[in-house]
């Protein structure tokens, strides 16, 4: 597999750094991961830099993850690039209303390695 | 108390309007015994520690954990439906080896990143709870956690409509993590 760029927004850096470790398990390797702490630095992020994957949380300061993917959409960064949410947040209305911004893919926090490996690796090989 | 971080606990996210609508015509009333169920704290807890951190934890009736000089509190509140927090509470050292756990890195010391550990655990209980309760999941918002480091503490709470307290181990570790509710729609 060549090089996947991945970004994963979250305001938690443990979890990001989870989220990474959970991406090398799944077999995304080689990787390179850009971090960003909240929905609006994730838009900034996208203004400089080409990506292949990108994870988010939901809940978030400053500008949430719902918000950030109608950002990207609406300012036409990071077209055709998957979107998968990984949240606390599990209610089907959630899920609507994440899948209505344009996430392509949903994982519930706690999650384990096995379902990212199922609910991203099918996204990659698909872009 | 020594630090306080993200501190943004006020007022839980509460979806959107249509969201906000249903939430006005249903109550959770009716479903106070599910709840206040304390099998559905025990199963947030045992989940949330089996996937994140690879360990069993179990409930047990107490006495606590021995107190240490210096300890670790996250709390997220819950808007909406319910009105309330998700508090987990637990010494020094054991916010050091979960964090340790999660990340693979030693920690000293309480720095932000067992903070931000700490904070996450809370959230991903938080979440778990609600998500046991059908009606709660959907019309019940989180907080960003909110995180408490430091010496001679208390967190007082007036009189909720009802109050989940447990004492967990894993491993020789103990922590507590408490449901408060003291509003219900």
């Amino acid at each position: 597999m060549s090089e996947v760029r991945t970004l994963i927004v979250d305001d938690s850096s443990v979890m990001r750094k989870i989220v990474a470790r959970a991406l090398l398990q799944a077999g995304l390797d080689p990787m390179v991961v850009f971090e960003a702490g909240n929905g609006s630095e994730g838009v900034e992020l996208l203004k400089t830099q080409q990506v292949d994957l990108i994870l988010s949380d939901i809940n978030m300061p400053l500008m949430d993850g719902l918000e950030f993917l109608r950002q990207i959409r609406a300012q036409n960064l990071a077209s055709g690039v998957p979107v998968v949410m990984i949240t606390t947040e599990s209610s089907e209305e959630h899920v609507k209303e994440a899948i209505l911004a344009g996430a392509q893919g949903y994982i519930r926090k706690p999650f384990t390695p096995d379902q990212v490996k199922e609910r991203v690796l099918p996204l990659i090989h698909a872009a | 108390m020594t630090g306080v971080s993200s501190a943004a606990i006020a007022t839980a996210r509460f979806g959107g309007k249509d969201e906000m609508e249903r939430g006005m015509t249903l109550s959770l009333r009716d479903s106070v015994d599910l709840l206040s169920d304390p099998k559905n704290l025990d199963a947030s807890v045992e989940e949330v520690f089996k996937l994140m951190l690879g360990v069993d934890c179990r409930r047990y009736p107490g006495p606590g954990p021995a107190p240490e000089p210096e300890s670790v509190t996250a709390v997220v509140g819950f808007g909406g439906l319910l009105s309330g927090a998700c508090v987990f509470h637990c010494g020094g050292s054991t916010a050091k080896k979960l964090a340790a756990r999660m990340t693979g890195m030693v920690f000293d010391e309480i720095d932000e990143t067992v903070q931000d550990g700490i904070g996450e655990i809370c959230n991903m209980l938080a979440g778990s709870w609600k998500g046991r309760v059908p009606d709660l999941a959907a019309n019940c918002g989180l907080s960003i956690p909110t995180v408490i480091t430091g010496r001679d503490y208390n967190l007082h709470v007036q009189a909720p409509e009802f109050q989940l307290h447990h004492l967990y181990k894993f491993e020789d570790a103990g922590f507590e993590v408490t449901i408060i509710c003291d509003g219900l729609q």
